[in-house]
């Protein structure tokens, strides 16, 4: 232990709550492989992520959900989990890569859904390392003098995914898309003062890095010039991400820690990157290793893209006794951000 | 002074119907004024007065039925009096209670009136004076009747200090609080403007704003616009709002009320009066006027009003300070609402410290400059004012045209610490837990009218876990005499269930009318209905199931050696040896049972099916726990020593039509009659077989059991033996047994050794027992108690209890929370008041806002021609208000009154003196419940009565009193006076 938990630690911002918010029912690999026309065995193999949920049917494409509902549930679950009413919440940050507008933002839609009001509130364009940026932001506005805000992340497929009827001749790059993702939400509540779970965020990590790299994902979107375009809208350089993520893993494992002072041995549980279910294993095997269990929920959520650090940490949340340590990993192979943060229950 | 939080809110202002609605009013810096309704005057005919003010739309509807107020009654009601009976109902509702449940309790009532202008204009007429209109002509019956009609026994007084009396009335209700006098008490203010006469007056003294808006502290300032308001708090001791988990949403720290004395005039303001009781207010709550944020002025926008206002507030407030202390006043929002304005100001101040934000003041960006408000420490609110974190203080002013001020202090409610948040280890994809949501209403169509509403305000929230909104249901929008229940988990499935049943005669199930209590039958399952995991999915999600099958296991695990529930939870298939089978089944009979009654199911009769009777016994309290676990280990381990060789089947005929088979295998016997073709036999194997392949061949369906004994035949002798060497302490039952070893209605038998021994080797006397039952207590519903249905379909079969609706908490293998919340809608649907508490988590516990109680809007009274009858508009003659028919209370029984002459003079009596049209009265109609008599209206009913059938000669009402029950009993007694007198 290099440094003593102090509970009244001034400067310190503390996680009081999450709440998540999946859509619908699970959808398995079953289901989702005669919606594709391919074998559920390819999913497992390839993927490894055994379900997701859709806030769209997958048989007729119908949308019944928006971005801004699922934030909204997580965001009351946490609100409610913690213990605070819409007067205690002071600020609210959204992530996402895929708002349902562009304006209104998606973050003042659920602001209002909240019963929010004279507040600020942003809404970063983000993916995987949203829910990081979104915490950075936020423990930036509690260290500032704020007292309690809200922190989402989320995201919904309907607007890149869709039943087809021409699956069969997808190119194995796109289908891959469609057994990756899912959709999802979820919310913390940070507070300046050790509060219901009484989490401290010890470090944040939220760096880019893509200085002349070319993308590793790629999410474009479309309007009047050039609706009819047939240039593929969701994209990833598979090979690229499967050779630098783990590698840049190991390196922000590192760099948290050693900014801590903390040893290999003073985490008690590891939040990695959830890619999939089979990326996120070869992560870890890459990592040193050490007493931490890990936590992960791809397997089970499917990529929700920002929302994916919530769905750990509500995970995690249980587990965590006073006085445990945990690591939390993140990489956006959009442009290749480093994201990661480090907790202490107190 | 102590504290008083203020727990619940309702009020109705210009353009802002409901509490919610004035917020949004306030916040989106709207105001409510508009052009005079020519339901109030014609505004060309006053000239003198302003053409606009602030006026309340629907200011004539009144939900008179609901109130069990006549029709009559209401029309001769002072419309003060109407706006304030379903204003106390929201705003006690809002404080999370439902209010009828303050019935008989001394809940004090405050109401602050100004004037008493319709006593005025509808008693001046001395032609036109009657009782009812004698009634309702006090200002002082505005709170009276509120406390009559909730049945409230705390004091209850109507204030008038002019336009400080809300205020005033709060102040007097809190001193009220805290001397104890009451412990929970509605506190605030109406005011309707009937005629434009005050405003005449207003406008001779200078003080009436052309525009008919008030623009406090504006340059603008040029006098008072009048309007309409209406506004009621509920207040509890700080320390019992607390106790009681109630939604606080701001705290009265202290209060003063002073005179001006011999100021000035008396109706001149008095600049030092107000700065005293702005200072004894504050000493009162123990704060210095420096941590004072923001003062709701009294800013009526008179010139001279304004300038001494703030010079009193610049004086107490301009101390050296961080910010300067905001001010604003509502009245420029609606106007003035005279005696409740203080209201108004208070529901605003109590509404910025809930939220955290205080709106803006309207008409500040053209500010008086001459208040020099910046020099006095002092800024008005141009915009809206965020709320530092921590407590907030605040003050709120009113002054009374007469010289009476009132000062309030307030701060924001203490945080409150909420129950272990085990919910927010939800983990991912655990489900919301199970609660059952409420509705009722006073009609059917009142029912479908607050479920669409419900739905709709369910609609707008986030998604979520629905238990705390039904937790909060129960506690406010149950005891009306429609009730609708639905168990769901999260808000989709409560608005969509709120929808399909706001869909009238969709899903009859899930509302209705009931009209007494359920009568509850317990069936206590047997062996056999024993499987690994029973009840796991209970067990799980319903704390009470929890902590009651702990129970049952301690007392058994002394006896068994080992946990009777780890061994039922794990799944364990050791479960189906009888050993483990017996003391396992006895342990989920009785656990469930004890769910049921912890939750007020109280059964009215119990039965058990072989094993089943000795949870049932426990039940009954004929046997106590710890002694009925004793004997169960013990007759599961004999049942365990018998050798086997032992089954049993089921054969779909009676015993008669197989006499012969029986009488041809030796050691066969019939086992248990559960129903007249549906007989179980026992024996040894081969012979049961023999039977079954004869009987299949006659084409009567048979069936094998799992049972490896041949239980109630004599092969279980020894195992009876030994029971019958126990000592078991027993008593007489105190709920009637229905007992399957006799086939009757357990008289003075003991359950003893004996009982025990017999019961297990002598046939199961299912069918008779159960007619027994139907004929004793007469079941309403029938719940099985085990974890698997069998009873319930013997029942069905059998159909010796027709009608009586089947429920089962714990129905197989994926029963969950579920259906134990259905079991207690349903029961609550057939009149049953459940202990809700009982199906919530403690975390679940948490009072939610609730959409208010929707009135009906049908009934409409407003006499204009009795109001204003100065100029010349067309008289109009009293409405009699349509009301919609509506089926009695027995809607099957029609009233044939055309060759009933008796009942056809009762109905135009009871017409006549209630002014209801004739086909509401019917004869079901109860005159108390239903037609809102009172004595009064009986004295005229028995003249009435009297007129109408002079063949009955005189009935004295003391004659008269036991038949007036309903419609229909005082035509029957008064049927039996003719005949008597004809006799």
């Amino acid at each position: 232990m290099t440094r003593g938990a102090d509970p009244a630690d001034r400067g310190t911002v503390y996680v009081a709550a999450t709440g998540t918010a999946l859509p619908g029912e699970p959808v398995d690999n079953a289901a989702l492989g005669r919606m594709l026309g391919v074998g559920e065995e390819w999913i497992d193999l390839f993927v490894g992520t055994r379900t997701r949920h859709f806030g769209w049917d997958p048989v007729t494409g119908e949308v019944r959900g928006s971005l801004a509902g699922l934030c909204a549930e997580a965001g009351a679950r946490a609100m409610g989990a913690a213990g605070l009413g819409p007067a205690d919440i002071e600020f609210v940050v959204l992530a996402t890569a895929t708002p349902d507008l562009l304006l209104p933002s998606t973050a003042s839609e659920v602001a209002d859904r909240l019963g929010l009001d004279h507040l600020p509130v942003y809404q970063l364009q983000a993916g995987c390392s949203g829910a990081v940026q979104a915490l950075d932001l936020g423990r930036t506005l509690i260290l500032g003098g704020r007292r309690a805000g809200l922190v989402l992340g989320g995201d919904v497929t309907h607007r890149f995914l869709s039943p087809r009827r021409d699956t069969a001749r997808m190119p194995t790059e796109e289908l891959v898309n469609y057994v990756l993702f899912g959709d999802g939400a979820g919310a913390a509540v940070l507070t300046d003062e050790p509060e219901g779970e009484r989490v401290a965020v010890r470090a944040v990590l939220n760096s880019w890095t893509g200085r002349g790299r070319p993308p590793g994902q790629l999410l474009d979107w479309y309007g009047t010039t050039d609706r009819d375009s047939e240039r593929p809208m969701l994209a990833e350089d598979y090979k690229a991400i499967e050779e630098h993520v783990p590698a840049i893993s190991v390196e922000i494992f590192w760099e948290l820690l050693d900014g801590l002072g903390w040893s290999l041995d003073d985490i008690g549980f590891l939040l990695p990157p959830q890619l999939s279910g089979r990326m996120t294993a070869r992560i870890v095997e890459r990592l040193p290793a050490g007493p931490a269990r890990e936590i992960s929920c791809v397997a089970e959520t499917g990529n929700t893209g920002n929302a994916l650090p919530f769905l750990q940490l509500e995970r995690l949340l249980p587990e965590l006794a006073t006085g445990d340590r945990a690591l939390a990993l993140c990489v956006e192979s959009s442009r290749w951000i480093r994201a990661g943060f480090a907790l202490e229950k107190v | 002074m102590g504290d008083i939080a203020v727990v619940g809110i309702d009020c109705t202002f210009p353009g802002a119907a409901g509490v919610r609605a004035y917020w949004d009013l306030l916040m989106r810096g709207g105001a409510g004024t508009g052009p005079v309704p020519g339901q109030r005057w014609e505004a060309r005919d006053f000239p003198a007065v302003s053409g606009s003010g602030g006026f309340i739309d629907d200011a004539d509807v009144f939900d008179s039925d609901f109130f069990s107020v006549t029709p009559r009654e209401a029309a001769a009601m002072d419309p003060h009096h109407r706006l304030l009976l379903p204003c106390a109902w929201r705003a006690l509702e809002d404080s999370g209670r439902a209010p009828g449940d303050l019935a008989g309790t001394e809940t004090g009532v405050f109401v602050g009136v100004m004037g008493g202008e319709w006593g005025r204009l509808t008693m001046s007429d001395l032609a036109r004076v009657t009782p009812l209109l004698g009634a309702g002509s006090s200002a002082g019956m505005a709170a009276n009747r509120i406390s009559y009609h909730f049945n409230l026994t705390g004091p209850s007084l109507a204030v008038d200090t002019a336009c400080s009396s809300s205020l005033v009335a709060v102040h007097l209700a809190a001193n009220s609080l805290l001397a104890g006098e009451c412990d929970t008490a509605l506190a605030g203010g109406v005011n309707i403007v009937l005629s434009p006469s005050l405003g005449m007056v207003y406008g001779q003294l200078g003080l009436a704003a052309a525009d008919g808006r008030c623009k406090p502290f504006s340059a603008d300032a040029d006098g008072i616009g009048r309007s309409d308001g209406v506004g009621l708090v509920v207040l509890r001791r700080l320390e019992d709002a607390l106790a009681d988990g109630r939604r606080i949403y701001a705290v009265l720290r202290g209060s003063a009320v002073n005179q001006d004395g011999r100021s000035n005039g008396v109706i001149a303001p008095n600049r030092w009066s107000q700065q005293r009781v702005l200072n004894s207010a504050y000493r009162r709550a123990g704060v210095t006027p420096d941590r004072v944020a923001f003062v709701e002025a009294h800013g009526t926008g008179t010139v001279l009003g304004d300038a001494i206002e703030c010079a009193a507030l610049g004086a107490v407030h301009g101390v050296p300070r961080d910010t300067p202390c905001a001010i604003g006043s509502v009245k420029g929002n609606l106007g003035h609402t005279e005696g409740a304005a203080g209201i108004a100001g208070f529901i605003k101040t109590v509404l910025a410290l809930h939220h955290r934000i205080v709106p803006a003041s309207l008409f500040a960006a053209r500010e008086n400059p001459q208040l020099r408000l910046g020099e006095r420490g002092m800024r008005l609110l141009k915009s809206p004012m965020r709320l530092p974190r921590g407590e907030s203080l605040a003050g709120v002013s009113s002054f009374g045209m007469g010289g009476t001020n009132a000062h309030a202090v307030l701060g924001s409610a203490p945080p409150t610490p909420r129950p272990a948040a085990s919910t927010g280890a939800r983990g991912g994809a655990a489900r919301d837990a199970v609660g059952v949501f409420t509705v009722s209403g006073d009609t059917p169509e009142a029912l479908l009218r607050n479920l669409a509403a419900q739905a709709e305000a369910v609609a707008g929230r986030p998604r979520g876990g629905a238990a705390a909104l039904c937790w909060s249901s129960n506690r406010v929008k149950t005891g009306l005499p429609y009730r609708f229940a639905a168990p769901v988990r999260d808000t989709d499935e409560l608005v969509a269930a709120l929808r399909r049943a706001a869909t009238p005669q969709e899903e009859p199930g899930s509302a209705g009318r009931p009209w007494g209590r359920p009568v509850v039958a317990f069936l206590f399952t047997g062996q056999g209905s024993e499987f690994p995991g029973m009840t796991a999915g209970l067990h799980r999600e319903s704390p009470a199931y929890r902590r009651h099958l702990a129970e049952a296991d301690a007392a058994i695990a002394a006896h068994l050696g080992e946990s009777v529930s780890e061994l039922i939870l794990s799944g364990d298939e050791r479960v189906h040896r009888p050993e483990f089978a017996q003391p396992a089944l006895f342990a989920v009979g009785y656990a469930l049972a004890r769910t049921l009654t912890s939750l007020g199911i109280t059964p009215a009769a119990v039965l058990g099916h072989s094993l089943g009777e000795y949870a049932a016994a426990v039940t009954a309290g004929a046997l106590d726990l710890a002694e009925a676990a004793r004997l169960v280990v013990r007759r599961g381990a004999l049942t365990a020593e018998l050798p086997a060789g032992g089954a049993m089947i089921a054969v779909a005929a009676g015993p008669e039509e197989f006499a012969d088979l029986l009488a041809g295998e030796p050691g066969t016997v019939v086992a248990a009659l559960n129903g007249p073709a549906d007989t179980l036999l026992s024996g040894p194997r081969e012979a049961l077989e023999r039977i079954g392949r004869e009987l299949t061949g006659r084409g009567v369906r048979v069936g094998p059991l799992p049972a490896p004994y041949a239980f109630h035949s004599p092969l279980m002798a020894p195992a009876a033996a030994a029971l019958r060497t126990e000592t078991v302490p027993c008593a007489p039952p105190a709920i009637p047994v229905a007992s399957t070893r006799h086939g009757r209605i357990l008289r003075h038998e003991p359950m003893d050794a004996g009982y025990w021994a017999d019961q297990i080797e002598e046939p199961v006397l299912m069918d008779t027992a159960l007619g027994a039952l139907a004929l004793d207590v007469a079941p309403t519903h029938l719940i099985e108690i085990g974890p698997r249905g069998q009873l319930l379909r013997i029942a069905a079969r059998g159909g010796r209890v027709p009608g009586a609706e089947h429920l089962h908490p714990a129905p197989g293998a994926g029963a969950t929370g579920q259906e134990l919340a259905e079991t207690v809608a349903a029961l609550y649907r057939g009149g049953l008041e459940p202990r809700w508490e009982e199906l919530y988590a403690p975390e679940q516990r948490i009072v939610e806002p609730l959409a208010p109680y929707v009135f009906s809007a049908e009934q409409r009274h407003w006499d204009r021609q009795a109001f204003v009858s100065t100029a010349g508009p067309v008289a109009r003659p009293p409405v009699v208000p349509p009301v919609p028919p509506e089926p009695g209370p027995d809607p099957v029984a029609p009233v044939a009154r055309a060759d009933d002459p008796v009942l056809e003079a009762v109905v135009q009596a009871v017409t006549e003196v209630g002014g209801y049209p004739p086909e509401r009265v019917v004869r079901e109609a109860r005159f108390y419940e239903d037609l809102g008599f009172d004595s009064v209206m009986i004295m005229q009913l028995k003249n009435q009565v009297e007129a109408r059938l002079p063949r009955v000669g005189e009935v004295s009402v003391q004659q008269m009193l036991p038949a007036l029950r309903s419609v229909g009993s005082l035509a029957a007694f008064l049927d039996d006076m003719l005949l008597a007198r004809s006799a």
